[in-house]
């Protein structure tokens, strides 16, 4: 159905970079504009949800771009599903953005803001691309939308990374257009069409591999597949809401979108098995999963830790994605498509809660380190909380929106008998537990006195065998710490004795703690730690609304996806799109 | 008005004189005829391009029939052609009011070398294509020289050695044609070689000379090197000039001897002319790009982007086909529009602050931000950044690639977008994401004519990009005919 509505998407978020360049001496003004252009793309984009999931598809055409490909805008399904989740968090995010903003006193504002209106707008004209050339067109303009915000900081180190994710992200987009110059050679057309396009079922096997391989490849580099996720947490030097928009929901999404598109309506999930890609990728987004997990085991940086999530998190989408393909036509491919697409907007939810925390925190007190952050959920209860709910749905804990994609995931994966992948899930999901339990633990359970280093992120790789490093010590021996020694009245390894030591680790393998101090030890001992956080309480005191809000917001809408996805549209629009694709309903 | 094609090129020539005489009467009017001159040649070229694309327009000059007289020809190539010299004439005319150099004897030269590039568009006869070849050479030596200081003039005299040693090298080229066959027409020798035989020795010899004398003018390496002196030693509103002109209409000159004078039968007959022409293209791509890296000066980075860039378009002739013609076309367009504006924003900023060195463009954004926002747009629409004219013409030559199956020349070809950001983003991240040095800038010094025209020209690389399909689709039957 021809229609203004998706061109009029794009067109508001990119026509608000003008306002916002001309406010540049009017900081309220200009967030005005911001926020306008924020609420006015929801409108949009919402408005077309009922209709496409009705079936109608809105379609705005431009013109022609080239010979044989037309500029053609659509709304169809799975381009509402990425054009939903990314409106509804821009507007989640421009709240934040002014939060962070404003409490860090930044530099160049009105760029940052503009860049950010441009990236939105070039994400929602890749969600409604019509077909691959135009998707390359917004790819390419979303490269040069977001750089200026990874190179926000003008420091050494931003500029540095600005250019790694510019030659990785060019280089994609070039992969990107070799595959489609492929894919139009091959076929004449590179429209996106449910299920594939006709003409590539029965060409060349060599050529279809090479033009699906280099789509993936460049595709991959912005959906962070190994070995080309590098850029990813370089770029964590950017302002965090633009690490958590961006690099976890936009650009990164924008990869996996690409992804989706070429295997559901470039290649067909049913062409990708026959030209025999559907296990390869399996396998390379499942050694992804792993191998970014046991990275982010040893980050101790927050955003670096969250980064690698990111990594290892969006390749449960391709996985699903390749499985989907592998096992088609059958219900495990529908099941595996329905896990993979959902935790688009599940992932989505959960990892921009946890940027925004990791931002939150990093506005309040300074602390970008894990280890320095023990105790810290006195000082920021709801949004460590927050924090803790998103990580728990990452592990895919139940009632929360991570559980829902991982479940479909894990039943495709068995139904489909590659009990490999499955395996790969669930030993994720212990890895998700081991690298955002500490974090938890830390703020809650631990406090800035009475804190254990965490051996994952401190330890040596490979572990000490004969430690010269004093903390190793057998049962009944000393710690030599200056501060026991100072004291005298701390025996460490008198547990029975004095009944004062409490702390459960010491019981394990007599390696000793630095500080084997029991609660009533608490600030006594003059340490060097200087004070401890600032208690605040539950009513939003430690932070402002701007951002805590969008904290809160997010977190929630990991519970409501948890606990009625369908309700919440997004699962619904997913089965919609899996059916179209495939012809079973889930 | 049926002698439109004739009057196109006397024109100039005609106001050249005129400036010349009026200087002898009164100082600096050199501009005012010139835009007058300039504003004509607009409205005469874009009356002979509406004609011309339905129908080819034969002139004969003088009443001397081919194919011993000289014939005049306008296909929608070179209309194409002479209206881009037109037009960009007039825009640089625009720039340089306040800017460029303002004696008479200047703009008489600049007013000649338009009509000499006009008149290698649309010449039918390969030795006349000589004569303007000449005319446009001698004149754009003149024209770099223009400059203050003993720079420009070595740069001149560099420019005329090497460009005189490749002119002569197209002279020869045309001699051993006209022993083998004894005409001079284009078509007519078309017609002749066939029958003396592609692969006559003499006939061979007479290819490879035309088209190394002609790898000289477009500056395909490793005969570029008279380029990046030259533009980086002559005036800015110079430098503009000729890049945008003076290549690309000797790339023109080159697909015109290669499809119109050998055909495409002759390339068929001897892969080795294909290979050569594919040789140096991948050269300069890659050469191009790797040396414009390494320059400090501004002016030196865009001369070798030139390099780098024609490299695309002599790729797309060694292709022989259709999509790739288009392409080399648009390319052709785009670039000339991409780098004349990019030397005239350069020149922009060179006045305002004195910048000429990368380095001195650190946090450019903040002091001049109509000059940095503009290089930002024509550098991103070089790389190739849809929906610029950069990306299209890379897009059909690329097909064009794809469908003769020459796949290193599809690699390097998209490689050459990575190249070319290699040295744009040098720049590009000292301009925004820098802070300034300190030096001074001047606004006041900018005028209006500097100030739009450069804005003109980038939001024409954009529009170009948008509107790229209906011209290729005009320039259909043309290409068709061309390679028949």
């Amino acid at each position: 159905m021809e229609s203004l509505r998706p061109l009029a998407a794009v067109l508001v978020t990119a026509a608000a970079t003008v306002p916002i360049l001309a406010s540049r001496g009017r900081p309220d003004l200009r967030e005005g504009w911001t926020l306008l252009a924020a609420v006015a793309n929801l409108a949009i984009v919402g408005s077309m949800v009922p209709g496409v999931l009705d079936g109608t598809v809105y379609e705005s055409t431009v013109g022609t771009l080239v010979p044989g490909v037309e500029f053609t805008l659509q709304a169809d399904l799975l381009g509402v599903l990425f054009g939903l989740v990314a409106s509804l968090l821009w507007l989640v995010t421009s709240f934040y953005s002014i939060g962070y903003m404003r409490g860090l006193d930044e530099t160049d504002q009105t760029r940052y803001f503009a860049a950010f209106a441009g990236s939105v707008a070039s994400a929602v004209g890749i969600a409604f691309a019509g077909n691959l050339l135009v998707l390359f067109v917004f790819y390419e303009l979303l490269t040069v939308a977001t750089y200026p915000l990874v190179s926000h900081d003008e420091t050494d180190e931003a500029r540095a990374a600005g250019r790694k994710y510019l030659t990785y992200t060019f280089g994609g987009g070039v992969a990107v257009l070799a595959g489609a110059v492929m894919v139009y050679w091959l076929t004449g057309t590179t429209a996106f069409t449910p299920g594939g396009i006709a003409g590539l079922s029965g060409v060349d096997l060599t050529l279809a591999r090479v033009a699906f391989g280099l789509l993936i490849t460049g595709f991959g580099v912005k959906a962070a597949l190994m070995p080309l996720h590098s850029w990813l947490p370089d770029a964590m030097v950017a302002p965090t809401p633009v690490s958590g928009l961006l690099h976890a929901v936009a650009v990164v999404k924008s990869g996996i979108f690409g992804i989706a598109r070429v295997v559901l309506d470039v290649f067909g999930p049913e062409t990708v098995a026959e030209i025999g890609m559907g296990i390869p990728l399996a396998a390379l987004a499942a050694f992804t999963l792993t191998v970014a997990s046991v990275i982010a085991l040893r980050q101790d940086n927050l955003k670096r830790r969250l980064a690698f999530s990111t990594v290892s998190q969006l390749s449960y989408i391709v996985l699903g994605l390749a499985v989907g393909a592998a096992a088609a036509p059958s219900q495990a491919s529908a099941y595996a498509l329905v896990g993979g697409l959902l935790h688009i907007p599940a992932h989505a939810f959960m990892k921009l809660t946890l940027f925004f925390c990791a931002g939150a925190i990093h506005v309040e007190t300074h602390t970008d380190d894990i280890s320095d952050m023990a105790g810290i959920g006195k000082r920021m209860p709801l949004t460590m909380t927050a924090f803790g709910i998103a990580a728990a749905g990452m592990a895919g804990i139940p009632v929360i929106a991570g559980f829902v994609s991982k479940y479909f995931l894990l039943i495709g994966t068995v139904s489909a008998g590659y009990l490999v992948f499955t395996g790969a899930l669930l030993l994720s999901g212990i890895l998700n537990i081991a690298y955002f339990w500490p974090v938890v633990y830390t703020a809650f359970f631990e406090s800035k006195d009475e804190n254990d280093e965490k051996p994952l992120i401190e330890g040596v790789l490979g572990g000490r065998l004969f430690g010269h490093d004093a903390a190793l010590a057998t049962d009944g021996g000393h710690a030599d710490d200056g501060d026991d020694a100072a004291n005298g009245d701390h025996v460490d390894g008198d547990d029975a004795a004095n009944g004062e030591h409490v702390d459960g680790d010491d019981a394990v393998d007599g390696e000793y703690d630095e500080h084997g101090y029991a609660d009533d030890h608490e600030g006594d001992h003059g340490h060097p730690h200087g004070g401890d956080w600032d208690v605040r309480g539950w009513g939003g005191q430690e932070s402002t609304w701007f951002m805590l809000g969008p904290i809160l917001f997010a977190a929630g809408g990991s519970i409501v996806l948890g606990v009625i996805p369908d309700t919440a549209v997004f699962l619904e629009i997913v089965r919609e799109i899996v059916f179209a694709v495939t012809g079973v309903r889930v | 008005m049926s002698d439109l094609a004739a009057l196109i090129v006397a024109f100039p020539m005609l106001f050249s004189v005129v400036a010349l005489l009026a200087g002898l009467v009164r100082q600096e009017t050199g501009w005012p005829v010139a835009v007058v001159g300039m504003a004509v040649q607009v409205l005469v070229a874009a009356a002979l391009a509406n004609r011309a694309f339905e129908e080819t327009i034969r002139y004969v000059v003088g009443g001397f029939s081919a194919p011993y007289g000289i014939e005049l020809v306008v296909d929608g190539l070179s209309a194409t052609m002479v209206l881009l010299v037109a037009v960009i004439s007039l825009a640089v005319l625009a720039y340089s009011r306040v800017a460029g150099p303002r004696t008479n004897a200047f703009y008489a030269v600049y007013l000649l070398l338009v009509g000499g590039l006009t008149g290698m568009s649309i010449t039918g006869d390969v030795f006349n294509m000589y004569v303007f070849l000449e005319i446009t050479g001698l004149a754009a030596y003149a024209l770099v020289a223009s400059g203050d200081g003993g720079r420009s003039a070595l740069a001149a005299l560099k420019y005329l050695i090497v460009g005189t040693i490749g002119a002569s090298l197209f002279l020869l080229g045309i001699g051993y044609a006209y022993i083998a066959t004894g005409t001079l027409n284009m078509v007519d020798l078309s017609q002749q070689l066939a029958e003396v035989g592609y692969t006559d020795p003499l006939v061979q010899a007479s290819f490879a000379l035309l088209v190394v004398g002609l790898f000289v003018k477009v500056a395909v390496f490793p005969l570029h090197a008279w380029q990046p002196d030259a533009y980086a030693g002559a005036p800015d509103s110079v430098s503009a000039f000729i890049s945008a002109l003076v290549s690309t209409v000797a790339a023109y000159a080159l697909i015109r001897i290669v499809y119109t004078v050998f055909t495409v039968e002759f390339l068929q007959a001897n892969p080795v002319a294909q290979t050569l022409l594919a040789a140096g293209a991948v050269v300069s791509i890659v050469f191009g790009s790797v040396l414009a890296v390494s320059q400090n000066e501004i002016k030196r980075t865009l001369a070798y982007s030139s390099v780098s860039q024609f490299g695309i378009v002599v790729g797309a002739v060694a292709l022989a086909n259709e999509t790739a013609m288009i392409g080399a076309t648009i390319h052709l367009v785009g670039h000339a529009v991409m780098k004349g504006g990019l030397f005239l924003t350069v020149g922009l900023i060179a006045t305002a602050s004195g910048a000429r060195a990368v380095d001195d463009y650190e946090g450019l954004i903040q002091q001049l931000p109509l000059g940095a926002g503009v290089f930002g747009v024509l550098a991103l629409s070089m790389v190739g950044v849809p929906p610029a004219v950069g990306f299209v013409g890379k897009w059909y030559v690329v097909l064009g690639a794809v469908e003769a199956e020459a796949w290193p020349l599809v690699v390097v070809i998209l490689a050459s977008t990575m190249l070319t950001l290699a040295y744009f983003a040098r720049v590009l991240e000292r301009i925004f994401f820098r802070d300034p040095d300190g030096g001074r800038v001047d606004v006041s010094r900018l005028s209006i004519g500097m100030q739009v025209t450069v804005v003109v020209a980038a939001l024409a690389a954009v529009a170009l990009g948008m509107l790229a399909f209906e011209y290729g689709q005009m320039l259909q039957p043309t290409v068709a005919e061309l390679l028949a």
